[in-house]
This record gives C-alpha cells, sequence and structure tokens, in this order.
C-alpha cells in the first residue's frame, strides 16, 4: 500500500450510511438479559409480548393466536430479507458485489435442497417454502429437470451467479444422495475460495476481517467433511479434493486431515492450532456438554462480534447477517423448547452479546 | 405567577381501589390525567403481570381492527371521521361485547375475502385462457399460412384448417404437439433460455404479449403476462418442458387443435366469466356494505381498545393485596388536584357500584418529586425552550415567565427592525389567528411543526422588534422622521451656498455659532431632543456607525449587566426558599461583591460618562482605563472621570479579589467543622432527631411543605455519605473559578447583541443601497424606470425575506437563546428535574400519533 493510498478515506462516502445502518441493526440484536427473560417464558405468547419490547417491535403483532413456531420462524427471517434487501438495494459497486457474494451461499443451499428433494420425489411447492428467501433466483426452480450435474450446468446455471463455481463438479453421472453431498462440498469450496480471494483483493481492513472469517470457515468445513465421511464410501482422495484451500489448515493442516481415519486423529490434527484445541476440549453430547458443532458456532460469533471494532470495511455486513442468522436459531430452538416442553435443553442457544 | 414560578408541590399518594372498581377508578383518572403512576413491579416481567392476559386481549382486538383498517385501506372505503369522537372505555361486559363483535366481523371478512379470492383466480384463469385462445389462433394461422407458402404444392386444400394434422403430414414421421400457457413478462427471457438449453433447441416457442393487465388475486398487485405455445415432440420432451413450464410458475391451459373447437370453447369461456363478473360484483358489494358498516364505527373502537390497553398497563403497575381484594398503586400528583382526584375516585366507585370506596392516602417521602408545570398554548413555547436545557429542579424558579419577556427582548435588540419586525409580527399573527386550523391539520413535516410551535415567540420576537427597531430608528434600513428632527441647518449662515457647494458638513451640537444659537438648545426650536429613539438625521450621517458602535456596545454591557444580576437575585430567591444559609453567605454574597466591583462599576463608568462628559478629547477610554484598573497603572493620558477614580479602582480590585477565597473555602471549611462535630456527638443522635420529626410531623398533619425534606437537605446528604473533604474542595475550586471567569468572559458575550445588530442593520442598508436604490435609480423618469423597479423589488423582498428574516432572524434567535441558557441561566439554574408525566388518555393518544 502505497503513501498516497488511504483506501478507507472513500469509504463513508459510498458505504457510509449503510454501515451506519449496519451497526445500528446491529444494537437490536438480542442481549443476554433478553434471551434470559425470553427462557422464563411459559408459551409463544408470552414469548412475543417480551419481543414486543425489544428492537422486534410489532412484528408478530398481526398474526392471529394461536402462534406457531413456523410462523416466529418466518418473521425472523422475512425481517432479515427485508433488512439484507434494503442494504443491497442501497449498495454501490463493491459492497453490491460483497454483499451478492453473501448471498451465493444461500442460493447454492437452496439448489442443493431442491435437487435432494426431488430425488425423494417430493413435490415442488412442497421444497418451495423451505428454501431460504435470500438465496431465491429465476431459474432455482428448474433444477428439479436436471438429470445430471452436466445437464445442470448447461442448462439451468450457466446464466446463473454460481456458474463460475460449477466448474469444477461438471460430470455426466446421474444425481444420487452421494453425489449430491458431493456437489454441495464442491460447490461451497468454489464458493468460498471465491469470496476470499475477492476479499483478499480488497485490501485493508476487510481482507483482514474477512479473511480471518472465511478461513476459519474453510477449515471448520474441513473438519466437518472429515469426521462425517468416516464410515461412508468416499474415498480419502475423493475427500481430499472438497477442502477448501484456504484458511489455516491450508497447506500443511489438509495434507495430515485427507490422511485422517477416526475422530481421534482429525482431533491430533486441531492439537496443532491454538484456536481449534480449545473448540475439540471438552466436546460431548451429554446434558451440560457442548456439542463441537455449538463450539465451532460460539467461535464464528465471537469473530463476528468483533469484526464491528473495526471500521471502513465490509466485514460488518456479513457478520451482521451472520449474527442475525444465529439470533433467529437462538430464538427458534428456544421457541422449540417452550412449544414442546422440553426445557431442559432451553439454554442451550448461543448467546451473541 | 402560580405554579409557572416554581413547579407544582407534588405529593407522593396511595391508592387503594377494590378490585372491581379498580378498572372504573383508572380509567376515570386517565380522563382527567392528573396522577402519574409509578411501577411497583419493576422486578416482574412483563408477561408475568396480574393482568397480561387482559392486555393480551386488547392486543387481540387491536390486530382485528388493523386487519379490518387494512381492509378498507385497499377498498378505498375512508373512515367516517367524527372529530370529537372520545368514548369511555368500555367496562368488563362491554369490553367482551366488543370482543365477539370485532370477531364476528374478521370472520366474516375473511370468509369474504376467501371467496372473492377464489372467484378471482378462477377469473384470471378464465381470462387467461380467453387470451390463449385468441393468441394461438394467431399463432396457428401465421404458421399455417408459413406451412402454406413453404409447401405449396403438396397441401391442396382447406386453408383453415390446423396446423397439427397438416404438420404431421409433412414431416411424416412424428406428430408435433403443443402446449399453451402464461407467463409473467419478467420471466420470459430466463424461461426461453432455459427451455431453449435444456431441450437443446428442439423446441419451438411463440409467444405474444397480452395487451390487458392482470392482478395478482393474492397481493393485488398488477402484473404483465406473455401467452406462449411450445411446440415440441416425443414424450420426453413433454416431460421436460412441462417441469420447467412449473418451474417458471407457468400456468398451462388446455388448447384444443382445431379452430373451431378452440371457437367453441372460446364462446363458453366468454359466457363463464360474464356469469363470474356478476357473482364477482355482487361480492365486492358485499364486502363494501360490511366495510361500510366498519367503517362508521373503527375509531371509536381504535380509542376504546387503546384506552383499555392503557388501564390495563396501569393496572399492572399496581400491587395486589390478595387478602382484601385491592390493588394498591402509588404515584405523584399536584397537591391542588387531589381534591380533584378524591372526587373523581369517589364518582368511579359510585358508577362501578362498588361497595366499598377507594381510598388516596397521602405519603411521607425522601423522594424528590417530578417537576410539573402547569402551562397554555402561550407559555408553553417559552417552557419548552427552557425544558430543552434541563427541566426544572423540583420547586425551584422556574425561568420561564420571565424568558418570556426578556427572550423577545434580547432578540429583538439584535434583531432592531420596523419593517422586518412587522412582517414577523404579521407572520406571528397570521399562525395564532389559524391556529385551530393547523392545530387540526397535523402535518407531518417537521420543520413547520417547529416554527408552529413557536408561534407565540415568534409572535413576541416580531413586537419587540418593532420596538427596538424604533428605538434604533431604521424601517428596512430607513430612518423615519415621526417627530421631525432635532437638527436644523437652516440656522447656518448662507445655508444654499454651503449645502450646494460644501461636501460634507459638520454638526457640532456644542459648538458655538454656526448651527445653534445657545449653547445646549436643540435646534429644532423646541427645546427637546428627537421625541422617541435615534434622530434620523444620523441616516444621512457619515459618522453614523461610529457612534452607533460605541452606543449599542455599552448598552450591550448594561442590558447583560442586568440580566446577570437578575439571574443573581433569583438564585436569592432560590436560596431563600429552600432555606440553604450556607449557599447565601459563603456564595451568594461573595459572588455579588465580585461581580458589582467589575462589571457593575464599569457600567457606573458607561453611565457616567454618558452624563458628564462634554468634550469628546477630554474623555477617557473606557476599556484602556479597565485594564489599567487591574494592572494597578494610573491612566496615562491622566484622564479620569472623576475625582480620585485611581484609588478607588485599587480598593474595587482588592476587595474584588478577597472575594475568591471567601468563595472558595468557606464552605468547605463550614462543611468539614459540621462533620467533625456530628462525629464528636455520635453519628446516631441526628438521624435519629429526623426520624422522629418526620414521625411527628406524619401525625400531626398532613400538610407536607416540601421545607421540610429541603431543610434537612445538607445534613441529610452528608449523613447518609460518608464526608469526603477532597471531592467537596474540588467541586468548590471548579465552582469558584467558573464564576470568576464567566464573570468577565459573560460580559463580553453579551457583547454580541451589538455585534448582531450592527450585522443586521449594515446587512439591510446594503440590500437597500445595492439593490432597491439602483432599481429606483436606473431609468430615471421613464417608463422602463418603473418596470425596472417592479422587478427590482420582487429580488428585493425575496432577499429581505430569506436572508434578512430566515437567515439573520434564526441566528438572533440562537444567540438569544444562547444568552438565556447560558449567560442567564447559570446563574441560578440546576434543571436536574424530572418531568411529571401523569396517566393520561390524551397524551397516550398524541403520542400514538406522532410515532406513526
Amino acid at each position: 500500500m502505497g503513501l498516497f493510498d488511504f483506501a478507507e478515506v472513500g469509504f463513508n462516502v459510498d458505504n457510509g450510511f449503510l454501515e451506519g445502518l449496519t451497526r445500528g441493526f446491529k444494537n437490536g440484536v438480542l442481549c443476554k438479559e433478553d434471551y434470559r427473560h425470553l427462557t422464563q417464558c411459559d408459551s409463544l405468547e408470552d414469548l412475543k409480548l417480551h419481543l414486543q419490547s425489544t428492537t422486534y417491535g410489532n412484528f408478530l403483532a398481526n398474526e392471529p393466536s394461536p402462534l406457531t413456531v413456523a410462523v416466529i420462524d418466518d418473521r425472523l427471517r422475512e425481517k432479515l430479507v427485508v433488512e439484507f434487501q434494503f442494504l443491497r438495494n442501497h449498495a454501490y459497486k463493491e459492497l453490491a458485489t460483497f454483499l451478492d457474494f453473501i448471498k451465493y451461499s444461500y442460493m447454492i443451499d437452496n439448489i442443493i435442497l431442491l435437487i435432494t428433494g426431488t430425488l425423494r420425489q417430493r413435490q415442488l411447492s412442497e421444497l418451495l417454502p423451505k428454501c431460504h428467501p435470500l438465496g431465491i433466483f429465476d431459474q432455482m426452480e428448474t433444477v428439479t429437470i436436471a438429470n445430471s450435474t452436466a445437464d445442470l450446468y448447461n442448462a439451468i446455471l450457466v446464466d446463473s451467479p454460481l456458474a463460475p463455481f460449477f466448474k469444477d463438479c461438471i460430470s455426466e453421472e446421474d444425481l444420487d444422495e452421494v453425489n449430491i453431498e458431493v456437489i454441495r462440498n464442491t460447490l461451497y469450496k468454489a464458493y468460498l475460495e471465491a469470496f476470499y480471494d475477492w476479499c483478499e483483493g480488497c485490501g485493508g481492513a476487510t481482507a483482514e476481517v474477512m479473511c480471518e472469517i472465511l478461513g476459519f470457515e474453510a477449515d471448520r468445513r474441513s473438519f466437518i467433511i472429515t469426521i462425517n465421511s468416516f464410515g461412508t464410501e468416499l474415498s480419502k482422495e475423493d475427500r481430499a479434493k472438497l477442502y477448501p484451500r484456504r484458511g489455516k489448515l491450508y497447506p500443511d493442516g489438509l495434507t495430515e486431515l485427507a490422511r485422517a481415519d477416526d475422530y481421534e486423529s482429525v482431533k491430533r490434527v486441531a492439537e496443532h492450532y491454538t484456536e481449534y484445541r480449545k473448540l475439540f476440549d471438552g466436546t460431548g453430547v451429554g446434558i451440560g456438554e457442548k456439542t463441537l458443532e455449538d463450539k465451532f458456532f460460539e467461535h464464528e460469533v465471537t469473530m463476528n462480534v468483533n469484526s464491528f471494532m473495526q471500521q471502513f470495511q465490509y466485514g460488518v455486513f456479513y457478520s451482521f447477517v451472520k449474527l442475525r442468522e444465529q439470533e433467529c436459531r437462538n430464538v427458534i430452538w428456544i421457541s422449540e423448547c417452550i412449544a414442546q416442553r422440553h426445557r431442559s435443553k432451553i439454554d442451550s442457544y448461543i448467546p451473541i452479546f | 405567577m402560580g405554579s409557572l414560578y416554581r413547579s407544582e408541590e407534588m405529593s407522593l399518594v396511595n391508592i387503594y381501589l377494590q378490585s372491581e372498581a379498580a378498572f372504573t377508578c383508572v380509567s376515570e383518572l386517565g380522563e382527567i390525567g392528573l396522577i402519574q403512576f409509578n411501577d411497583l413491579n419493576e422486578s416482574v416481567n412483563s408477561f408475568q403481570r396480574k393482568f397480561v392476559s387482559e392486555v393480551r386481549r386488547c392486543d387481540e382486538m387491536e390486530r382485528k381492527l388493523r386487519f379490518m383498517e387494512k381492509e378498507m385501506k385497499k377498498d378505498s372505503i375512508m373512515e367516517d371521521y367524527h372529530k370529537n369522537v372520545n368514548p369511555l372505555a368500555p367496562g368488563m361486559k362491554e369490553m367482551n361485547e366488543l370482543e365477539a363483535k370485532l370477531e364476528k366481523f374478521e370472520t366474516d371478512m375473511k370468509e369474504v375475502n376467501k371467496n372473492q379470492e377464489k372467484l378471482k383466480k378462477n377469473y384470471l384463469e378464465l381470462t387467461e385462457l380467453k387470451h390463449i385462445l385468441r393468441k394461438a389462433q394467431v399463432f396457428f394461422e401465421e404458421t399455417a399460412h408459413l406451412s402454406d407458402q413453404q409447401h405449396h404444392q403438396e397441401v391442396d386444400e382447406d386453408r383453415q384448417s390446423l396446423l397439427a394434422s397438416e404438420y404431421s403430414s409433412v414431416h411424416t414421421i412424428n406428430t408435433l404437439s403443443f402446449v399453451a400457457g402464461v407467463i409473467q413478462i419478467e420471466k420470459m427471457a430466463n424461461f426461453e433460455k432455459v427451455l431453449w438449453r435444456s431441450c437443446r433447441g428442439n423446441v419451438f416457442l411463440r409467444f405474444a404479449e397480452i395487451d390487458a393487465t392482470f392482478n395478482d388475486p393474492d397481493t393485488g398487485d398488477a402484473m404483465k403476462k406473455n401467452v406462449f405455445v411450445i411446440f415440441y415432440q416425443g414424450d420426453q420432451l413433454k416431460q421436460r418442458v412441462k417441469s420447467i413450464c412449473e418451474g417458471f410458475h407457468a400456468s398451462l391451459y388446455p388448447c384444443p387443435e382445431t379452430s373451431p373447437e378452440r371457437r367453441e370453447i372460446a364462446i363458453g369461456v366468454m359466457t363463464r366469466i360474464e356469469d363470474l363478473q356478476t357473482v364477482l360484483n355482487r361480492t365486492e358489494e358485499h364486502r363494501r356494505m360490511i366495510l361500510t358498516q366498519i367503517a362508521a364505527d373503527i375509531r371509536k373502537w381504535f380509542i376504546m381498545v387503546g384506552k383499555m390497553k392503557a388501564i390495563y398497563h396501569t393496572l399492572n403497575k399496581f400491587n395486589v393485596n390478595m387478602a382484601d381484594k385491592c390493588l394498591i398503586g402509588e404515584g405523584w400528583c399536584a397537591v391542588k388536584h387531589i381534591d380533584e382526584i378524591r372526587y373523581t375516585l369517589r364518582r368511579a366507585t359510585e358508577m362501578s357500584g362498588s361497595s366499598v370506596p377507594s381510598i388516596l392516602q397521602k405519603l411521607k417521602t425522601k423522594e424528590t418529586p417530578p417537576t410539573f408545570h402547569q402551562t397554555n398554548n402561550f407559555t408553553q413555547s417559552f417552557q419548552t425552550i427552557i425544558d430543552a436545557y434541563g427541566i426544572a429542579s423540583y420547586r425551584e424558579i422556574n425561568p420561564t415567565p420571565f424568558t418570556i419577556v426578556t427572550f423577545p427582548f434580547l432578540f429583538a435588540v439584535m434583531f432592531g427592525d420596523v419593517g422586518h419586525g412587522l412582517i414577523m409580527f404579521i407572520f406571528g399573527l397570521f399562525l395564532v389567528w389559524k391556529e385551530k386550523e393547523f392545530l387540526q391539520e397535523k402535518g407531518s413535516n417537521e420543520i413547520w411543526q417547529m416554527v408552529f410551535g413557536g408561534r407565540y415567540l415568534i409572535l413576541m420576537m416580531g413586537f419587540f422588534s418593532m420596538y427596538t427597531g424604533f428605538l434604533y430608528n431604521e424601517c428596512f434600513a430607513i430612518s423615519l422622521n415621526v417627530f421631525g428632527s432635532a437638527w436644523d441647518v437652516s440656522k447656518i449662515r448662507d445655508v444654499n451656498n454651503t449645502l450646494r457647494y460644501e461636501k460634507e458638513i459638520e454638526l457640532d451640537p456644542w459648538h458655538n455659532g454656526e448651527v445653534f444659537r445657545s449653547v445646549g438648545v436643540y435646534p429644532n426650536d423646541s427645546g427637546v431632543p428627537y421625541l422617541y429613539g435615534m434622530d434620523p438625521i444620523w441616516q444621512s450621517a457619515e459618522n453614523k456607525i461610529t457612534f452607533q458602535n460605541s452606543y449599542k456596545m455599552k448598552s450591550s454591557i448594561i442590558l447583560g449587566m442586568a440580566q446577570m444580576l437578575f439571574g443573581l437575585i433569583l438564585a436569592y430567591r432560590n436560596h431563600k426558599f429552600f432555606n440553604d444559609r450556607l449557599a447565601l453567605y459563603c456564595e451568594w454574597i461573595p459572588q455579588m461583591i465580585f461581580i458589582w466591583c467589575i462589571v457593575g462599576y464599569l457600567c457606573f463608568l458607561i453611565i457616567l460618562k454618558w452624563t458628564t462628559i462634554k468634550d469628546p478629547n477630554a474623555a477617557p477610554s473606557l476599556l484602556i482605563g479597565l485594564i489599567n484598573m487591574f494592572m494597578f497603572t494610573p491612566s496615562p493620558d491622566g484622564l479620569y472621570l472623576f475625582n480620585g477614580q485611581n484609588t478607588f479602582q485599587h480598593f474595587l480590585v482588592i476587595v474584588a479579589f478577597l472575594m475568591v477565597p471567601w468563595m472558595l473555602f468557606a464552605k468547605p471549611y463550614i462543611l468539614y467543622r459540621r462533620h467533625i462535630q456530628r462525629k464528636q456527638n455520635g453519628g446516631e443522635y441526628h438521624s435519629v432527631s429526623v426520624n422522629v420529626d418526620d414521625t411527628a410531623l406524619d401525625m400531626l398533619n398532613q400538610d407536607d411543605r416540601s421545607t421540610a425534606s429541603t431543610d434537612s437537605n445538607d445534613s441529610a446528604t452528608v449523613d447518609k455519605e460518608e464526608f469526603n473533604f477532597g471531592e467537596v474542595m474540588i467541586y468548590q475550586i471548579i465552582h469558584t473559578i467558573e464564576y470568576c471567569l464567566n464573570c468577565i468572559s459573560h460580559t463580553a458575550s453579551y457583547l454580541r447583541l451589538w455585534a448582531l445588530s450592527l450585522a443586521h442593520s449594515e446587512l439591510s442598508e446594503v440590500l437597500w443601497k445595492m439593490v432597491m436604490n439602483i432599481g429606483l435609480t436606473a431609468f430615471p423618469n421613464t417608463f422602463m424606470g418603473g418596470v425596472m423597479t417592479f422587478a427590482i423589488f420582487w429580488f428585493f423582498a425575496s432577499l429581505t425575506v430569506g436572508i434578512l428574516l430566515l437567515m439573520e432572524g434564526l441566528s438572533a434567535f440562537l444567540h438569544a437563546l444562547r444568552l438565556h441558557w447560558v449567560e442567564f441561566q447559570v446563574k441560578f439554574y440546576k434543571g436536574q428535574g424530572e418531568p411529571f408525566q401523569p396517566f393520561s388518555f390524551e397524551q397516550i393518544f398524541l403520542n400514538a400519533e406522532e410515532s406513526n
């Protein structure tokens, strides 16, 4: 960076309003106190009453009783979508690209969801409501006609923004369950790598913040892929191809992960990295213990909260979306626990602030 | 002056309500809006309170009402707007009735909506089909025509008959089948691409836009659609095409292959559409009927439900006493309203038919009550200015009544111009005149609201500006010669020649000879100066600015001194009222002496100079004099205003400096001594005596003059908290330094009165000379001159309003605001109170309206 290269100087000209807005949105994210109140609720009506006193305000006011968890889920998601769309519609140049990158991950999820659904002979009308509204695009619903990845790519996705991520997984093989998982992970890998490189290209604080977060995301995927692959027909070579080649594990850690045969060996790999060692320590599935997944989520939340410490960078937008998403998961978890009268696990949400 | 001078005396009261009477009582209290309830259940979650289910029912009703309102908006049915609908909050029984009524309306509404939606969907499908049939006809005809030309020889007959069969006769191998449907126009491009790619170009697509727009039956949004027909071969392709159509939400319709069949269907469709249309109209009518029924009462219901909700929220703040079946509330109210509240409670209890009366009981408390100023339309705008700085502490002097006069006055000193003042006055008058209409309009424009809120302020400012304008004798920068100037040039020897040939002449009031017959007699023969304000002759004087500067500068300082002094006097009244002797003797007296010694003396010098000095050359400079005073140096030119001035000055400075240690050390020292004394006497003694005192007072009478609590203020606070000498000392140091510096800097700050006044008069003069004057003199004595003057006038007028009235007015306003907030109020006003927020339906609805 040269002496007269002040990327930050112009930041507020293009993005100041949206950054300020996002930081404002972030202040509306529920805090520990709110969760404490929420976990004390006896019914979903109570939950609604309490949420009224937060920034969610009257978002459930127009819902007829009785409330269901699904309705709450829809409304929560709707709020996130409205906020995100507002940001996207007002975004300019680079920020627009950045926000689009965030959307791509939802698109990938939606495509995979639809293909899996069709393979299981589900109706399209049944699948559509399950798609995340952030990841909806025009051609999405036609993926059901594709029989092979080549088909999928050539006919449908070639115009969609996902096309560049697809080039590694084109084959004439028919689609089946294992295949789909492979496609999902290959897509994700390509997506993460592209996103990571783009952020790195941005330089400055954006690169600093986003590379760390995305690097962690990549590492998490590598761990999870490895752990989930035990006991399946996925070969080690194929598995290694799925690891996103970014983040702290790349390249040494990934080579070792590729050789792993069981959970213990994965843990041994993690031992080499201070951040990940902590996450693997003391995980379990019993009550009071946290699963590895939760630990990962917790770490992600911390990173996202920290991203707000830096100014003049796009990381806040990503982090905001992720935090809101985590919040939705938390509220839904609590509502489920309340609705099913299963209070013993109600505290297993992941607090944000 | 009533409560505007000091805030209302407040009392903490307990209210015991029988549970059956509670609702009515709180409802009536909400109507009169005189009591502020404290939340006694702060630690309880909102959903664990007693009346949470009632609140929830109200929420549900509100939701239904909002739903109906939305439906009304959709059909653009206006609610019957009665201005003064103010129904009481309904009782239990009525609430149930209302709930049932709303429930019924909602189900009716939903039923109708469902029917309508179904019908609309049906209607939409039929219209789409109609369009398909119509367009398809065209497609097929074109294709037929095409194939006809191509296969001219082979095909021999029947031009009307249709393609499918014909085609098959051409391409003998396979039959060509087709599907027809409609799709939203935005999706067309992608649809076409996907279709082409996934069928590898083996399909043939024709499409055309439908001219009519459709309404989405769910959302009611308008949308454009395309008709398309896809030709393909074989079953596999058929599956593919169908699922692509499904993916793009294209609706497919059966379309017969031959023209007569199509015509037949088309006729059928047309009749069905007509039938459907009548049914739809009838449903629409029914819907409108229900909605108009709702519209008649919806406002009333909204208010009723809103009131109920507010009442239950208030009841949630009450303590519940299970044993006596009563609710206990606690709140603040003005002492003078207690009787009214008692009366209201009695009435409400009777209304509810409860046998046991509701009781209101005063409580003794150490808590600081909220500040309650009763204002009216006029005082409101001034109170707002004060509240913006800080809400008055309980029962301290409220600067508002004085601000009503001083604020417009100080503004006018900076804005003195008869013409500008008149415009402002008329504008203010207009706002006040149309007050009622504007109040009802409730425009959402924030700036307008602000201007309108300050209408009385504007009126007063305009009025005072005219007053000072007359003093300055300026009307759009021109002097008015009302009483006849006191200067008279006719007495000059050889006056005609002098005026003709001399460029400037000097009129010297003290010079014997040229102008006057004798010294001290004014030249207008009347023997008196110009009756009121500046003599208009200054308008043409060369040294006008010099003269006015000195004059305005000095009067600014005198005005400043007057206002600061007044502030100190108010501080005295506060100390007296709160019985704060310590502050009176250790702070107020030295402060007073200090300001008199420095600023007071300066004012004295100014007045002395005005009245005694006759020879300009013998006048000592006040500024230099003031500096010399502090430097203890004698005047270098030996000019003094009175004998012994130098010595007297030395004396004043020494006295002023002696005040500093007095202010600095006296109070902390006395506090320290008291603390030591109390320690020696044993700390318990005093606080016990206070307790006895309080209970005794309680038992004796309920006359709680706040002096009782404020009396023990010093001792009580010292009692409770650990005495920290360092902290007290630092606090005192800060205050002393601040006061001493402020005396000088605030006095200097009042010079802004002069500065802004100068800026204003200069600007208006420039505007007159450079704009209007040019217009008047551009083409003298010609027709063009009139046109020019007319054109220039508008320019002049808009600049006058835009720059002089708006911008200058705003800046003068801000400076007046500053002078009040900083220079004036700092002397006596603490502004650390809490506002009184009574439970009042009116206020609740106002707030709700504002937040919308």
